[in-house]
């Protein structure tokens, strides 16, 4: 019932923090314009608009290309777009859906090419996916400095896709990005099961019969098409760090994948709005990178307060443990100590003591000494009741161990990890327990 | 750099003559080739270690990241130590390149910590530091050879253009002081800006100034006029030293660290027992590769540099085994892509395939209007030349090749047919049954085989001379009769059954 328990406060806990993100996210341009002092014109709330919508796409799906190890393909598919759009320019002109179109296709080929070098080669997955990086993208600038030396072509913005131009999106952009996006994620909610499954346990998958290869290439050409869809506002360079920062982020507060998938869509959509609201701050600085610095400090905070997990709480635990051991240890000593020279009230010499304990003394005493368990008086160290108590039921406890470890098989007890810090008590059932005790009274151990 | 590269110049002018020297090195093709070649080498040989070990993709993130180094050397030169920035200059390589260290270091501390899976340590280190990069560059820097088109393709077609003047004969400086003839004194107003007044204000106050004074290096001298004998100069690009000087390091390090490199990238636990220190030669190895991606970033970009780590070894490690072999064969396609790289961005593939007439088909084709007159990125069009030399080695490598393995695959799928059909002629006949099992005609049934392939099969057999069709029954003939022998030993010998069972 305990740990079930503690999940539930887990569970509240992340919820609270995606309501509490989600709120922040809605409150962005009211919270902007009283704090900032600034003023939002058409180009800046259709582009925070966006950045937010896709943050949103770009995290749900970034889940599983982080979860699947897959971070770095998102890199070089995006980077595979590029000549995708210099083709679809020279075919079809400056249409944005057709410069999309084209960018899929470009990434997808890619994308196919990595699995066959894999499947037919020894060439290893980090050493594909820079081979289709470097040559997609070397195929894309080449075209694009063609088309850059023909005359008079309205080539102006292409090369935006590189490093992403923000201003240059407009409503019917984000109208675009929000369709396509829709669609993505009502597959997302469509096949959630099946994703789940290849992404945390494929080979199971295909023994049940779902057809893994199949699942694998619509997960990936989802993450195709957050990509593709991003081009335009964080350029093919940056794409990755959008689609993977937030899940990395997320994957820090929960180990459930659904919490994880909502709260890695409420960061991107934070980091896109916030990243759009700062660059709108001064001219010079773009959007696209500054959405993935501010991802990147979401990223930061996670590992290092991330409750369980983040570093701080690491090593808040780490001090704990080290702390509880010493006054264990400590503890220990002293009520041996006692007992070898009388009663259990016998004050022990604070030079013995450290001699014994070592470096860890000091810190089991002060531990001891602020619990209460031990006063130190002008002879040394003395136990109080509480900690005579204490001490009592920890070598009592210690002794059960002891015979669980000769006796668990000869009593019929249930088998169980020997954790010695736990109470065996707490852990065993009641009439086991009281086998076990049996034996204690009869004096086995001495 | 200077006195390296005067000792160099000295050294070929004992081959060539000065005017030579400098119509070669004035070529735009000759230095492009040469400095691109240079990188492909030093790139080939350090990614061949890299792909070995499977870190190919931390040359990515080093590449981005050396950008982020470039630009803070950069701002730090101009703006604190009030230097002229200048890409190629040492100090900011050297800079640069402790940059892309840290970048290992920072991916291995995120790694490390257990949160973040490895390659999503890379994946989020250097689009992070990109993303600096590029703001602080939109942001801070207004100089034409640190904009953003300068970070994706480099500029290997001007690399011939920005030159040290070496002076070999008639060296003579000059220095221009305000007494000298030549000195060009204009008069400027002291006080109209203070004052905000106009020249012709009569509280104007006026200085001479030398408008041209300062010390003329002998070349700056020829070109100014101030010399009545030619001296005899040398002008050599400054790219082609640095990736010279890259060459001969890495040249250098693998050279001399051939055998731990081996042992480490093979076995590191051996490495590590035997007390080769297999950590701290993978940082000298990790410096290296920044310091490459540094050195080549004013030719190939911050992006396409990946290219010559990742692909020539990735197509040498399809052609050999050997590690020698593979050291000599990458730097080879790597040099080879920056030789045809080069026509190929003026639109001739591999020195006699025309882009053009390729477009010109196309148009023909779909009824389009493109342009015929192929003019693209040479660095670009050097990762394609060796992207289309690894599609080469992809399909076409003896051993690991497409159509070598395929062969392969049918050979010994035809080789198991005839071995099958052998057991079982061998099986049956002399028994009861040999009457139905051996009958020709219907014995595809008992393989489930097509009547077509058990006819092949027999065909084939025949020719080989191992059986014989003797009243519509196949037969083993002597040949045969050994061929089946050896290959029950061998399925026998397979699954660990003594072969004298029979």
């Amino acid at each position: 019932m305990k740990p079930q328990r503690a999940l539930g406060g887990d569970d509240r806990r992340v919820w609270l923090i995606i309501a509490a993100m989600a709120v922040v996210a809605l409150l962005f341009i009211p919270l902007s314009q009283a704090l900032l002092g600034l003023r939002f014109t058409y180009t800046v709330r259709v582009v925070a608009l966006g950045g937010s919508i896709l943050g949103v796409l770009s995290g749900a799906l970034g889940c599983f290309a982080v979860l699947r190890g897959e971070s770095l393909l998102g890199d070089a598919l995006s980077h595979a777009a590029l000549p995708g759009v210099a083709i679809a320019f020279l075919l079809a002109g400056r249409e944005l859906s057709a410069l999309l179109i084209g960018a899929g296709i470009a990434s997808w080929l890619g994308l196919r090419f990595v699995s066959a070098l894999l499947a037919t080669t020894r060439i290893k997955r980090d050493a594909a996916l820079g081979i289709v990086l470097a040559s997609w993208f070397a195929f894309g600038i080449a075209l694009l400095a063609y088309i850059q030396s023909i005359p008079d072509a309205s080539q102006a913005g292409l090369d935006h896709f590189i490093f992403g131009q923000a201003a240059a999106i407009i409503e019917s952009d984000v109208m675009l990005v929000s369709a396509v996006g829709a669609i993505a994620l009502l597959v997302l909610f469509l096949f959630w099961k099946e994703f789940k499954l290849v992404t945390f346990d494929s080979e199971f998958a295909g023994a049940n019969g779902f057809r893994v290869g199949l699942i694998n290439t619509l997960l990936s050409t989802l993450i195709v098409v957050t990509i593709v869809l991003g081009l335009q506002l964080a350029g093919v360079i940056l794409m990755v760090g959008m689609v993977i920062a937030p899940g990395i982020a997320a994957r820090q507060w929960t180990h459930k994948l659904d919490q994880m998938v909502i709260l890695a869509a409420v960061f991107g959509a934070f980091a896109g709005g916030l990243g759009a609201v700062i660059s709108a701050l001064d001219r010079d600085i773009p959007t696209g990178p500054m959405i993935i610095v501010v991802a990147f400090v979401l990223v930061l905070i996670s590992l290092t307060l991330a409750p369980g997990r983040g570093l701080i709480w690491r090593r808040l635990r780490q001090r704990q443990n080290q702390r509880a051991f010493a006054a264990r240890n400590t503890l220990r000593d002293l009520y041996r100590y006692a007992l070898a020279h009388g009663a259990a009230n016998k004050p022990a010499p604070d030079s013995f003591i450290r001699g014994v304990g070592d470096r860890s003394a000091a810190l089991g005493l002060r531990q001891l000494r602020s619990e209460g368990h031990v006063t130190l008086g002008a002879a040394g160290w003395q136990l109080s009741e509480s900690g005579i108590t204490l001490a009592r039921n920890d070598l009592r406890n210690q002794r059960l161990w002891d015979l669980y470890r000769r006796y668990a098989h000869e009593l019929g007890l249930p088998a169980m990890a020997e954790e010695r810090g736990q109470e065996i008590a707490a852990l065993l059932p009641a009439d086991a327990l009281a086998r076990l005790q049996a034996k204690l009274e009869e004096g086995a151990d001495s | 750099m200077m006195p390296l590269e005067r000792l160099l110049i000295e050294f070929l002018l004992t081959f060539l003559t000065r005017e030579e020297l400098n119509a070669f090195l004035r070529s735009p093709q000759n230095t492009a080739t040469l400095v691109g070649g240079l990188i492909a080498v030093s790139g080939a040989l350090l990614g061949t270690f890299l792909l070995l070990r499977g870190l190919s993709m931390t040359s990515d993130a080093i590449s981005h990241t050396v950008l982020l180094g470039i630009v803070v050397a950069f701002l730090l030169m101009t703006a604190v130590f009030r230097v002229e920035g200048d890409t190629s200059s040492p100090w900011l390589i050297v800079g640069a390149s402790l940059a892309g260290l840290g970048t290992v270091a920072l991916t291995e501390m995120l790694y490390r910590s257990g949160l973040v899976r490895q390659d999503a340590a890379l994946g989020l280190a250097f689009p992070l530091l990109f993303a600096i990069a590029v703001i602080l560059v939109s942001r801070f820097v207004d100089d034409a050879h640190l904009d953003e088109d300068a970070v994706l393709v480099g500029e290997i077609g001007l690399a011939w253009a920005n030159t040290n003047s070496h002076c070999f004969e008639n060296c003579d400086s000059v220095t221009v002081a305000e007494d000298h003839p030549a000195a060009k004194m204009t008069r400027q107003c002291v006080n109209c800006r203070e004052l905000g007044i106009s020249p012709r204000d009569e509280r104007a106050e006026f200085i001479e100034v030398c408008g041209n004074c300062g010390f003329y290096s002998p070349a700056r001298a020829w070109s100014a006029g101030l010399l009545e004998r030619e001296p005899a100069l040398v002008f050599f690009p400054k790219s082609i030293s640095v990736a010279l000087v890259m060459t001969l390091l890495t040249l250098a390090f693998v050279l001399l660290f051939y055998k731990e490199l081996k042992l480490s990238t093979f076995d590191p636990a051996l490495a590590k027992a035997l007390g080769f220190r297999p950590g701290a030669l993978n940082y000298a190895l990790m410096a290296l590769v920044s310091l490459v991606a540094v050195g080549a970033f004013d030719a190939v970009g911050s992006i396409l540099v990946i290219a010559f780590f990742i692909i020539p070894p990735a197509a040498a490690s399809l052609l050999t085994d050997r590690l020698a072999l593979m050291l000599l064969l990458s730097p080879l396609i790597g040099a080879a892509g920056a030789v045809f790289g080069y026509d190929l961005a003026r639109g001739l593939l591999f020195g006699f395939l025309p882009i053009g007439d390729a477009i010109a088909l196309i148009n023909r084709l779909f009824g389009l209007e493109l342009v015929e007159e192929w003019d693209s990125s040479i660095s670009a069009s050097m990762v394609l030349v060796i992207f289309l030399l690894f599609l080469l080695a992809w399909v076409f490598s003896p051993r690991y090749g497409l159509i070598s393995t395929a062969l392969r695959r049918v050979n010994s799928r035809r080789l198991f047919d005839d071995q099958v059909v052998l057991a079982h002629i061998h099986n049956h006949q002399f028994t009861a049954q040999a009457a139905t099992e051996l009958r020709v005609a219907t014995l595809h049934l008992h393989f489930r085989w097509t009547r077509r392939k058990m006819g092949r099969v027999l065909a084939r057999l025949r020719a080989l001379n191992c059986i014989r069709i003797v009243s519509g029954g196949a037969v083993l003939t002597e040949r045969g009769e050994e061929r089946a022998h050896r290959f029950r030993a061998t399925m026998l010998e397979a699954h660990n059954m003594p072969s004298s069972l029979e």
